[in-house]
């Protein structure tokens, strides 16, 4: 029996819209959630949906997939990964794992908002696929760390950071809530599935499987690279929505939504991303460097679908070109010094050769970076480890939830974007954050960053063991230097043989 | 800025597959159904870029030809994991192309 072409029969089978008899269109479709920012509804139904599936061929690709994936971890399972690998690399998988396999659950979440609140019959139709894929993503990547919790507790967390008030853990939730449990069909397709996904989430699921392969990790590059074949498909939900909302004259909505969704992810990439891309990924298995990962799948790639959809540069465009440059070595920086509060060990990463590497790949980073790490590596050496300890809290930015801080120099450089609002004093590191925040202050002005938490006495005893049990991070959770101080002991016996 | 913030202005369309046999076939299906367009391919370990100026055609035929066995377009999925440029599904040809030039 002959059978239809798909395109035959696709426009009819997904053309759903109706006229409700029983409530009124806004009863169905609430503008709360829908988005629909009163553009009728015949207009939603010109999207076209540009990567076309079908249920019957979704379920049948996905099996494909799955297949691959799980007999790969299959076959590897008694590689002993996790007794060879380099502590770095497990350190950027504990980070991977931690801060993003719960977060797929509350994708889906916000794919079922699509599912039942767009307006357009092409955006429900494949945000129907997008949840079922979200689902997939939180339970491989929960179910692949689980067979490393039995050999360190660390590997706890990929099921569980989320749901704790570790200070990583609150900047990834307060960015991932922002952008998929508080907001609209529209929102959640212009900010999640178009700006994250068709742009940051390449860097985290196919540049850091570039790494894994180089580090023979192929079941985490295997796995990731897998997941990122749906976001491939799902992510175009967004493109279409926005040639609806330019055409109904909605496009500077369009532009504020991923403008600020772009802002959000890069932040959280600056100290997620970059430091286990230039630091913790062992130095001879690194791709590319972070940067180069940027300009490829952020710059070239992301930018590029942007100005072909319609919309244009982000207004920060000249301090994001910037902030590649230099801002995720000052989160690494943070993250190292304070690293009793990650639930991952950060490695260093600064040995002789690794600095070579940096200044070659980020020239300037010795003059600049590399002189705090003279400072710390000086003490390691001269044997004053205490003084490798942070005695302080860095000052966290209320919209990133990250450590505030810029390029060290000769020259006293604060960074503060201070904002009052009802009364309260704000800060935030760059003006993006604080724009953000000026956009929709009644969204962000109730949260507590975890040092507003600490100064208004929510957190107790006032101390690091105070801080550390607020945040869940038990003995042997709690961070260190990935590689226990070995690359300092080097670098002694290398001045050692030097004067000598 | 090492050409950074001018990386945006490019035309470079196609797929970026996972590495194994579908991507060499739909390498090899793309010189076929693109004549006269220089195809570069990138090898990244974990993936290649397989792209060209402007616009890409992948015709079914074609890479089920390359690949050697049956091959439906809606498995191109199984291991296309991102891609440069606007798409177009279509039933025998899938097509990357951009709206806009540069």
């Amino acid at each position: 029996m002959a059978t239809l072409e798909r395109m035959d029969w696709y426009d009819i089978a997904r053309t759903t819209n109706w006229t409700p008899q029983y409530v009124p269109e806004d009863e169905l479709f609430p503008a709360e959630l829908s988005g629909h920012m009163d553009i009728p509804m015949d207009k939603w139904e010109i999207y076209d949906e540009p990567f076309k599936q079908t249920f019957p061929e979704y379920v049948k690709v996905q099996r494909e997939k799955d297949a691959g994936a799980y007999s790969v971890k299959a076959a590897l399972e008694r590689s002993k990964l996790y007794e060879n690998a380099d502590p770095g690399w497990l350190s950027v998988l504990k980070a991977h794992y931690g801060a993003i396999a719960r977060g797929e659950y509350a994708a889906s979440g916000a794919e079922a908002r699509m599912v039942r609140f767009a307006k357009a019959p092409g955006q429900r139709n494949m945000a129907t696929l997008g949840m079922l894929d979200e689902i997939r993503h939180s339970q491989m990547q929960l179910f692949f760390p689980h067979e490393y919790v039995s050999k360190d507790r660390q590997f706890d967390w990929a099921h569980k950071a989320l749901d704790t008030n570790e200070w990583a853990a609150i900047a990834a939730r307060s960015m991932f809530d922002d952008m998929m449990m508080g907001r609209s069909a529209v929102e959640v397709g212009l900010m999640l599935t178009f700006a994250f996904e068709t742009g940051f989430t390449n860097m985290q699921f196919l540049g850091l499987a570039a790494d894994a392969a180089e580090a023979g990790d192929w079941t985490f590059s295997s796995l990731i690279s897998s997941i990122q074949t749906d976001e491939s498909r799902h992510a175009q939900i967004g493109g279409p929505l926005i040639g609806v909302l330019v055409a109904n004259g909605k496009k500077a909505e369009a532009q504020r939504m991923v403008d600020s969704a772009v802002w959000r992810a890069w932040k959280l990439f600056s100290v997620l991303t970059g430091p286990t891309m230039d630091y913790y990924t062992p130095l001879e298995h690194r791709k590319q460097s972070f940067k180069e990962f940027m300009q490829e799948w952020i710059v070239a790639q992301f930018e590029r679908s942007l100005l072909d959809l319609g919309l244009d540069k982000p207004w920060y465009w000249d301090i994001f070109m910037r902030e590649i440059e230099d801002q995720h070595h000052g989160m690494h920086l943070g993250v190292w010094y304070w690293r009793q509060t990650a639930w991952w060990n950060p490695a260093a990463g600064v040995s002789t050769a690794e600095r070579q590497w940096l200044e070659e790949k980020y020239p300037g980073w010795n003059k600049t970076w590399g002189a705090c790490w003279d400072v710390i590596t000086d003490n390691l050496v001269e044997g004053r480890k205490e003084l490798a300890y942070p005695e302080t809290l860095p000052v966290v930015c209320n919209m990133c939830q990250l450590p505030i801080n810029t390029t060290p120099g000769a020259g006293w450089q604060v960074r503060d974007y201070p904002h009052e609002h009802d009364g309260r004093l704000y800060h935030f590191c760059s003006e993006p954050c604080r724009k953000i925040f000026q956009d929709e202050p009644q969204r962000y002005a109730g949260h507590q960053s975890i040092v507003d938490r600490f100064l208004s006495g929510e957190i107790q005893p006032m101390n690091l063991a105070g801080a550390l049990q607020y945040m869940g991070l038990a003995p042997g959770e709690s961070g260190d230097d990935a590689h226990n101080f070995k690359w300092a002991d080097t670098i002694r016996d290398e001045r050692l043989k030097k004067a000598s | 800025m090492s050409g950074m913030d001018k990386a945006h202005l490019n035309n470079m369309v196609g797929p970026v597959m996972r590495q194994g046999a579908l991507a060499r076939a739909v390498y090899e299906a793309a010189e076929l159904d693109n004549p006269g367009r220089k195809i570069q391919m990138e090898d990244k370990v974990a993936y290649v870029r397989i792209q060209t100026e402007n616009e890409m055609i992948l015709r079914q035929d074609t890479i089920e030809e390359m690949l050697g066995k049956p091959f439906k377009l809606n498995q191109l999925e199984v291991d296309m994991a991102s891609f440069a440029g606007r798409i177009e599904t279509l039933d025998d040809h899938v097509r990357f192309y951009f709206a806009k030039r540069f």
